[in-house]
This record gives structure tokens, C-alpha cells and sequence, in this order.
């Protein structure tokens, strides 16, 4: 019987075969890290109230003016949350992302009755910056389990405008 | 002079178009059905700046398409009428690249950044760009890819896949951002939808080459390069927009210079080989395999592999790159070398590793079928003349040398010459590997043109 000729093309395939096995394993790494944070089950129903986001001022550590969505670059802003609208045998946070998903503003994590004294959670200027970032922040309230943030039980987007 | 560059492979064509042709018909409705979806959904439930622009994307992603079907027609043509076709195809892509440019400009960052600075961005970006395209069309060393199909690619990683993804990735983000717990489990979502929709988006295009362009899409090789064209146009056009967003964002602070220059340097210098033209290259090397392979059930195990792969890379990168922060100090400029090396480096190197096996495979192949050629004695190819025409270099010398001794027509007319005469060592190739469905009448005609090219050059 005699052999099948050689091909380099059948090479190629295999080699494309075998770092096929490191894609799949890329992939599965990154389908475990995405169940580990955003673990399935965590659906309590709970949801926590926002009062509201306003600007700030840092001197007296006060919010003024009415609830708003947007703001302009040089305006301070902050999240008034009522921690006293949650169960106490949770472990809960409060955090603000910008528009690169960085947190630039946080309290906790404790328990609601922990951070009762901390109902305003104002955004922090970036480093070396004189104005906050343009685009889209998101205000989270989390509950957590396992040393992770694990369901959101309030969220709130405002925008920062460019000009 | 015109007509002795104007023999190509596997002329003329098949008298009943193969199936693959049906294959593209389908993936382009898909890809227009999808595009046409994704932006009406946009516009309607979104409402956001991306939203807006889709719908008036949708004319630059119709003057694309009408211009690659022109720029296709022009193919295996009469010379004029060729010339025509081209000349149309490449007014319609040029006013899809300005139409695109001008909605990005316009809705997206020209009312922050200027479009001055966009302008600028995009200038700065050009020679970078060109030099990536004009090194990757040389790595095909024996039979180089046509301009009009190498910059048809790249337009379409430009403004189709660019556009595809905008909306995608807008409907995955609000989708994600309003149901996901921001952090790491956000951003691996994030990730996700990055390597899936852009390699997506990006891979149709080759494999469009693939089915419709035979001719032209020969092996390995090719499809590295036609994959790394796609991977420059859409990384080009992503430049221009992370340069002008972040200068926009920046600029109040008086550093918006420096954050677009840090985005120029890390996309168009550091990231041109090693980003979105490695990604792609991935996607256009399996289906360059799969071009060579007989089985069905192989050829499509290839292509999904290798659109497998360049997600796992896009994916990983996308990802990961959170795990190796740079600091603001000195050392930060090692370590974002040493950054891109570690995470894209591998991927780079396997697409290398296939490239030269792939140029070698083909090189001695050619070389066999030239000796072949050479030894049947039609007079297309010579004994003496294989040993120069299976050398890059050598040819260029014999160019070089016909040059100076006889003027610039007679450097063109041999450049013609040896085209054709590794064209038909290429049609050989595939026909003796049945991996060609033109008719043998193609191969004679192909002969045919390389002798008349030969007496009329008086070599």
C-alpha cells in the first residue's frame, strides 16, 4: 500500500487546528471571568432608591439645585442615595463609573445601616485635571456576595457634555 | 503597453458561474440585510449619535457596494472599458470614504474636535496607513495582489466593517449597560462584542474575495494579505476616531495634543501590524487554507477556525489589556511595548509562521510547475528563464537590467512578461492540485498571451 503524498496544505490545517485549541481555551477563559462577576441566580428583586443626582459642593460636602441628567464639564456633581431603603443583612456599595468604565467616586462596601452616614456620593476630578471628563457616568447601587459585586439594585446614567 | 500587464490567471471565464457565486450572493444580502436592520433599530429604540449617523451611513455603505460590484465588473475586461469601470469604481469608493468621513466629522466629533483637527488626524494617519498596505502587498513576493482588490479591501475594513460595527456594538453596549454589573464582567462582555462584530464584520470581506475573486485568491499568502488590508483600512479609520474623541475630551485641559498623539503612536506605529491586520490576517490565512483544501467538511472547519482565532485574539487583547496598566513615568514607555509584545506578539508570530510556510510551499510549487512548463517546450517559459523568474530578486535584476539597456518599455513589457508567465504557473499549479473550476481552454489561452507577450517584448 502506498502512501498519500505529502501535502504542506494539510500542515497549514493542522497547525490552524491546534491554535484553535488555545482560541477555545481564550474564549472559555473569558466566558468563566464573565460568570464569576456576573454570577447567574443573584436576582433578589430588591432595588434601592436614588434620591437623586445634583451638584456638589466639596467645601460643605452638600448637594444643591434639582435632580438633573446632564451637567457641564465644570460642574461638580454628586448621588444621594437612601440607604435606609434597603434590608440590613446585605452587604451593599455605591460607585460612579465614567465613560472609560473607570470608578472615579465610591462608598462602601458595608451594610446599609454602615453607610447610613454616607447617603451623598459625590464624583472626584480626575488626576491633574481641572474639569470632569465628558460623556456618559453611570451611578450604581450593588449588592454583593463572595467578595464581588453581584446584582445592581439601582442605576442611574447622566451625561457630562464636551462643551 | 496597457494590454501586456492585462493577462490574469484563468482567463476567460467559466462559461456557467460555480455555486460559490450563490454563496456570495447570500452573505451580501445577509451583510446588507443586517446593516440596513441594525441601523433602522438604532435610529428607532437608541436615538443615540451612532444611531443617527446609520441611517445616513447607509449611502456611503450603498456607493461601496455599488463601486466593489463596478470594480469587479472591471475585471477580465477590454483595456478601455476596464479603464471605464475602474474609473467609476473608484470615484464611487472615493466619495464613500469622504461621505463616511464627513458623517463621523459631522455627528460624532466636529462639533467638539473641529474639523480641523479631524482633518488633521486623518492626514496624520495617511503615510503610516499607505506604508502598512505597501508592505503587506509586498510580502506576496511571487505573484503580487492587484492594487484595485488589495485597496477594494481596505475600503471595506474602512467604511463597511467600521459601519457594521458601530451599530452593533451600540445596541450590545446599551443592551449590556443597562442589564450587566459594571467591572470586569461588563468589560469581558464588552470584550466579547468587540472580537465577535469587528472580526465578523471584517472576515466577510475575505471571504467575499474568496468566493467571488478565485482568481486572484490563490493560497495562504494571498489571504494573509487581503485579511491585513481589511485589518488597515477598519484600524485606520479607528484612529481617526479615538485620535479626534479623545482630543475633543482632552483639549479643555490643554492636552488634547498629547492624547491624540499617544492614540497616533500607539494605533498607527505600535498597533499598524499588530492590532486589527494581525486579526484579520488570522480569518484571511485559514481561508486561504481552506482555498487549497478538497473537502467541504475541512473547508469549513477552516474558515470557522480561523474566524475562531482572530476573535480569541481581538477578544483577549480587549479584554486583558486592564491587567497590564502602564504607569505615567519612563518606564510606562517599556512597558507599553512590552504590553502589545506579550498580548498580540503570539498571535503575530502564528501569522508570520503561516505566511512563510505558506510563501515557501508556493515558491517551490511554482518553481516545479515553471520546470514543467520548460520542459513541455510551448515556449512560454524557458529552460534558462526558471531559475530567474522563481527569484524575486533575480527578476528584479532582469528588470532592472532591461531598463538600462532598453528604456522604461522595455522594464514594463518584461514586468508583463514574467506576470503572465507566473500566472501560468499558478493556473497549472491549481489545475494539477483540481483545485480550479475554469475551463483548460483557460490555461491554452493564458500560453497563448504569454508567446505573443514574448514576441511583441522581443525577448
Amino acid at each position: 500500500m502506498r502512501a498519500a503524498p505529502y501535502d504542506p496544505v494539510r500542515t497549514l490545517y493542522r497547525t490552524l487546528l491546534i491554535f484553535d485549541i488555545v482560541a477555545v481555551l481564550i474564549l472559555a477563559a473569558g466566558l468563566a471571568e464573565f460568570l464569576y462577576f456576573e454570577p447567574p441566580g443573584q436576582v433578589t428583586g430588591l432595588k434601592a432608591t436614588v434620591v437623586g443626582v445634583y451638584q456638589y459642593d466639596p467645601t460643605t460636602n452638600k448637594t444643591f439645585g434639582p435632580d438633573r441628567s446632564t451637567f457641564s464639564r465644570a460642574q461638580l456633581l454628586a448621588a444621594v442615595v437612601d440607604w435606609k431603603s434597603l434590608p440590613s443583612n446585605i452587604t451593599v456599595d455605591a460607585r460612579w463609573y465614567d465613560n472609560f468604565e473607570s470608578i472615579v467616586g465610591s462608598v462602601g462596601p458595608g451594610t446599609p445601616a454602615q453607610l447610613a452616614s454616607q447617603p451623598i456620593v459625590p464624583i472626584a476630578l480626575p488626576k491633574n485635571l481641572k474639569y470632569n471628563l465628558p460623556g456618559q457616568y453611570m451611578f450604581v447601587v450593588e449588592r454583593w456576595a463572595n467578595g464581588v459585586p453581584v446584582e445592581v439594585l439601582a442605576r442611574r446614567i447622566v451625561l457630562v457634555e464636551r462643551s | 503597453m496597457s494590454s501586456t500587464t492585462a493577462v490574469r490567471a484563468a482567463n476567460p471565464r467559466p462559461r456557467n458561474r460555480p455555486a460559490r457565486y450563490g454563496v456570495a450572493l447570500v452573505v451580501v444580502a445577509i451583510v446588507v440585510i443586517v446593516i440596513v436592520a441594525s441601523s433602522v433599530l438604532d435610529y428607532v429604540f437608541l436615538d443615540t449619535i451612532p444611531g443617527r449617523t446609520a441611517l445616513y451611513g447607509l449611502l456611503a455603505v450603498g456607493l461601496v457596494t455599488l463601486g466593489t460590484f463596478i470594480g469587479v465588473r472591471a475585471f477580465d475586461k477590454d483595456p478601455v472599458i476596464r479603464r471605464s469601470h475602474l474609473i467609476r469604481a473608484g470615484v464611487l469608493l472615493g466619495l464613500a470614504v469622504l461621505l463616511w468621513l464627513l458623517v463621523i466629522d459631522l455627528y460624532v466629533f466636529t462639533s467638539s474636535a473641529g474639523p480641523g483637527v479631524a482633518a488633521i488626524c486623518a492626514a496624520v494617519c495617511v503615510p503610516t496607513t499607505a506604508f502598512g498596505l505597501f508592505v503587506v502587498r509586498r510580502l506576496d513576493r511571487n505573484e503580487k495582489e492587484p492594487w484595485r482588490l488589495v485597496l477594494v479591501a481596505f475600503a471595506w475594513g474602512a467604511i463597511v466593517a467600521t459601519s457594521m460595527v458601530i451599530w452593533g456594538e451600540s445596541l450590545w453596549s446599551a443592551i449590556a449597560d443597562r442589564v450587566l454589573v459594571p467591572g470586569p464582567g461588563l468589560d469581558a462582555s464588552t470584550a466579547f462584542s468587540a472580537g465577535l462584530l469587528e472580526e465578523l464584520a471584517k472576515g466577510v470581506a475575505v471571504l467575499l474575495l474568496f468566493l467571488v475573486m478565485r482568481n486572484e485568491f490563490d493560497d495562504v499568502v494571498d489571504g494573509i494579505v487581503y485579511g491585513a488590508a481589511v485589518g488597515l483600512g477598519f484600524n485606520f479609520l479607528e484612529s481617526i476616531a479615538y485620535m479626534t474623541n479623545l482630543y475633543s475630551i482632552f483639549s479643555p485641559d490643554g492636552v488634547g495634543g498629547y492624547a491624540a498623539g499617544f492614540q497616533w503612536y500607539s494605533r498607527q506605529v505600535l498597533g499598524l501590524f499588530f492590532g486589527h491586520a494581525t486579526y484579520t490576517a488570522l480569518t484571511g490565512a485559514s481561508i486561504g487554507i481552506a482555498r487549497q483544501l478538497h473537502s467541504r467538511r475541512q473547508q469549513v472547519i477552516a474558515v470557522v477556525s480561523g474566524f475562531l482565532l482572530a476573535i480569541a485574539a481581538h477578544f483577549s487583547w480587549d479584554a486583558w489589556v486592564q491587567f497590564f496598566p502602564i504607569e505615567s513615568s519612563t518606564l510606562g514607555l517599556v512597558e507599553i511595548h512590552l504590553r502589545t509584545l506579550i498580548m498580540t506578539g503570539p498571535f503575530t508570530a502564528l501569522v508570520i509562521a503561516l505566511l512563510l510556510s505558506g510563501l515557501r510551499y508556493e515558491g517551490q510549487a511554482l518553481s516545479e510547475q515553471m520546470r514543467k512548463e520548460a520542459a513541455e517546450g510551448t515556449g512560454a517559459i524557458l529552460p534558462p528563464e526558471v531559475a530567474t523568474l522563481t527569484n524575486p530578486w533575480r527578476r528584479l535584476g532582469q528588470r532592472m537590467q532591461a531598463l538600462t539597456r532598453h528604456g522604461i518599455k522595455a522594464y514594463f513589457a518584461l514586468a508583463g512578461l514574467q506576470t503572465a508567465q507566473l500566472d501560468l504557473a499558478m493556473e497549472r499549479w491549481h489545475r494539477e492540485r483540481q483545485e480550479i473550476d475554469t475551463p483548460l481552454e483557460a490555461e491554452y489561452e493564458l500560453r497563448r498571451r504569454v508567446v505573443e507577450l514574448r514576441r511583441r517584448a522581443g525577448f
